[in-house]
């Protein structure tokens, strides 16, 4: 209840500063924000869209959440989701089966393949204490690479170089009847995968001895050893399924969202995961809620520089302001801390 | 108690004062936007574009096209707008494509291979709008698919070669004798065009002005990527330490990183020079208050393509469902209009050489043939 709180307290500032600067620039807020969302919600391809643009940020979000519940700062979701991309992608073009098969198969490609990105950071810092920020963002660049090389090498396009070649429609997540309920909307069957994780991974850390321990060790490591739980698995078991939810996102992203991976971009999503589970205060069902509400802004933004004249780069600074604010939403609850404190100290000198 | 309530006045204070210049700043601007509606009462159509990857003022493609449009709309009285997409998906563009459109902006400009898929689906779904899309041709994406161009579509490529043609005979005769290097972006056809045609225009120097440019192989490098900055310093600091004198950066924001490389040693006094793309980099170069590190620019006149596309429908005469390349013959690609590091003799061979290749007596391959990448 007290995180509900300071999240949404966190998204208010975040849109009241958006609102000042609008202000600042001369532009009208009331009407930007109702364009924004407007473009997010006003018919069901638009809702269609930001469900869409939210899958993979709930998934990464959810990879972050996860990690840092079990003391692990999971800045790798960027290379996870990408290489989990990768392999889903990777079997979808190479494998010719019947599409309930493909596509779990797919599913399960991402998430090992994800997982596996997420393994050996894990390993290092259960082993040799490597820290697992440095590690994870090193596995990002070769997760990069990675893909930059094989791509063009083994899967290349026939038009484009910088792009694989497209999936066929068979194993795509996406689906005809879905498309046509939101009106021609892209979003696919990813959406689904997404909220299905968020609920076993809810149950997982909530109430299974496995996400209990896990949690254990992320609070502290020692006392968790003291207490007979084997520390060095549950690192790497943490960093397993969270790379794995991170890969996940990766298959939603290339194969549901879009039709082929290209080279040279690290999906943005992974970063805006951090946001997106500080802002839901690494919960899952916060990290649902906020994905969506991160889905809203990229997915209404264009309506709303296309209705008014607010630049492109004023909607990206306003995110980015919420963000900030979400990112910082710890500042809100020591201020609301101290708001409290001196009141009962006043009282007390009052008194 | 005190502190806090001085606190809370101040809060106030400053809200209230940002509300007072906002509340004005929203007072002027309909207005504004009001005097420049009645100056243009005969506009029926409001133009739209969608960035590729990069920011708007990228120096090269997006900017280019933007200026098109933004000459196009102050010299008809136009509406004109740009969106950035969010990613650089089909869902991306068409979200951004489906924005403008629904905000009543049916004339919509798209610059980049990138939008084939996106403008193919588009064409078909909004029938009522105008497309034009440069550097591609609209196609399924499916493997061995043939470019659709419908009806209300227009697309547009550019004799790269020609251009980068151009350049390396510049180049050449300039230089006269050293080592020539090329920096390439992405290894994606209109880059490579300009590799192949710089390369042969060197070689032809060579042959028949009299000049001895040499490009070895080491020094035709592809980054792979439009926005690594640090890489094309890095790419150029090493060509010019093998005694390249000469580099050409087709290469976006990897060029960037060239051009500031470039500047940095001829800062230092160092005989170098680089030679930009897409449009006049002449300026970023500069240095030393006047001087500039690039030497020429091979041009692709982008701005141009998208202005004539606007004019072209004001007039009702749309080329709607063409393909068009834009060549030395059309005058959409070349070398810019003002070379102040080019002698005067240097320009005029190079004016005769374009001219051959205007009427035919000189042709430039877009194939790689034996040519380095």
């Amino acid at each position: 209840m007290n995180n509900s709180v300071k999240s949404l307290l966190a998204v208010l500032f975040g849109l009241l500063a958006g609102a000042v600067l609008m202000m600042l620039t001369g532009h009208n807020p009331i009407e930007g924000y109702q364009y924004l969302v407007q473009g997010g919600l006003k018919n069901p391809e638009r809702i269609g869209n930001t469900l869409a643009t939210a899958t993979p940020l709930i998934l990464t979000g959810l990879s972050v959440a996860f990690a840092f519940r079990t003391g692990l700062f999971n800045i790798g979701a960027a290379g996870q989701m990408l290489v989990g991309g990768f392999c889903a992608t990777a079997v979808g073009l190479s494998l010719d089966l019947p599409r309930g098969m493909l596509l779990p198969l797919m599913v399960l490609a991402g998430f090992i393949g994800g997982a596996l990105w997420a393994v050996v950071p894990g390993f290092l810092k259960a082993r040799y204490n490597v820290h697992e920020v440095v590690s994870t963002i090193m596995m990002n660049w070769i997760a990069y690479w990675t893909v930059y090389y094989v791509i063009p090498a083994y899967f290349k396009g026939d038009s484009v170089e910088t792009e694989s070649r497209q999936l066929p429609a068979n194993a795509m997540l996406r689906e005809s009847w879905l498309s046509d309920m939101f009106q021609g909307s892209y979003i696919n069957l990813g959406f689904f995968i997404a909220v299905l994780t968020v609920i076993i991974v809810a149950f997982l850390i909530n109430k299974t001895t496995l996400g209990y321990e896990l949690k254990a060790v992320g609070f502290n490591r020692h006392a968790s050893e003291y207490a007979g739980i084997g520390v060095n698995r549950s690192i790497v078991l943490s960093m397993f399924i969270a790379g794995g939810i991170a890969g996940l996102a990766g298959v939603a992203q290339y194969t549901g969202n879009a039709s082929s991976i290209q080279i040279g971009i690290l999906p943005s999503q992974g970063f805006d995961g951090i946001a997106v589970a500080l802002l839901g205060a690494n919960a899952p069902l916060g990290v649902l809620a906020s994905a969506l509400f991160f889905g809203l802004l990229y997915s209404g933004r264009g309506f709303m520089n296309a209705m008014t004249d607010i630049p492109p780069e004023i909607a990206d600074t306003i995110i980015a302001i919420i963000i900030y604010f979400a990112a910082t939403s710890i500042l809100i609850e020591r201020l609301i801390r101290k708001l409290r404190l001196r009141r009962s100290a006043n009282k007390k000198q009052e008194d | 108690m005190k502190k806090g309530v001085i606190s809370l006045i101040s809060l106030a204070l400053s809200v209230t004062m940002l509300a007072g210049c906002g509340s004005s700043n929203t007072g002027t601007e309909p207005s504004g936007s009001g005097s420049a509606g009645e100056e243009t009462p005969k506009a029926n159509f409001k133009v739209g574009m969608v960035t590729d990857a990069g920011t708007i003022d990228d120096k090269s493609f997006n900017q280019g096209t933007f200026e098109g449009i933004v000459k196009a709309s102050e010299d008809f009285g136009l509406e004109h707008k740009y969106l950035k997409p969010g990613g650089e998906t089909e869902a991306d563009y068409t979200k951004e494509i489906t924005n403008l459109y629904d905000a009543g902006f049916k004339f919509i400009v798209t610059p980049g291979f990138k939008f084939e898929t996106a403008i193919f689906k588009a064409q078909d779904r909004y029938t009522d709008a105008k497309f034009v899309l440069i550097d591609g041709a609209p196609n399924s994406g499916e493997p061995g698919a043939e470019p659709v161009v419908k009806e209300n579509t227009v697309s547009i490529f550019f004799a790269e070669h020609e251009s980068g043609f151009l350049a390396g005979v510049a180049a050449a005769l300039h230089v006269k004798e050293g080592q020539a290097g090329f920096i390439g972006g992405l290894e994606i056809p209109p880059v490579q065009k300009f590799n192949w045609g710089f390369q042969q225009g060197v070689n032809y120097a060579n042959e028949n002005l009299g000049t001895n440019l040499v490009i070895n192989k080491e020094n035709v490098v592809y980054q792979g990527s439009f926005d690594n900055v640090a890489a094309g310093g890095q790419l150029a600091a090493q060509m010019y330490n093998n005694g390249v004198d000469v580099i050409f950066a087709a290469a976006g924001g990897v060029g960037v990183g060239a051009i500031t490389e470039a500047k940095s040693r001829a800062e230092q006094g160092e005989d170098i020079w680089i030679i930009g793309v897409d449009v006049d980099q002449y300026s970023d170069g500069i240095y030393d208050g006047d001087k500039s590190v690039v030497l020429t620019s091979a041009v692709k006149k982008i701005d141009a393509a998208a202005y004539d596309m606007i004019k072209a429908e004001l007039d009702g005469n749309f080329p709607g469902g063409q393909t068009i390349t834009l060549d030395a013959k059309s005058d959409g690609v070349g070398l810019p209009e003002e070379n102040p590091n080019l002698s005067e003799e240097v320009l005029s061979q190079v004016d005769e050489v374009f001219n051959k290749i205007k009427s035919g007596e000189v042709t430039v391959s877009a194939e790689q043939g034996d040519l380095i990448k």
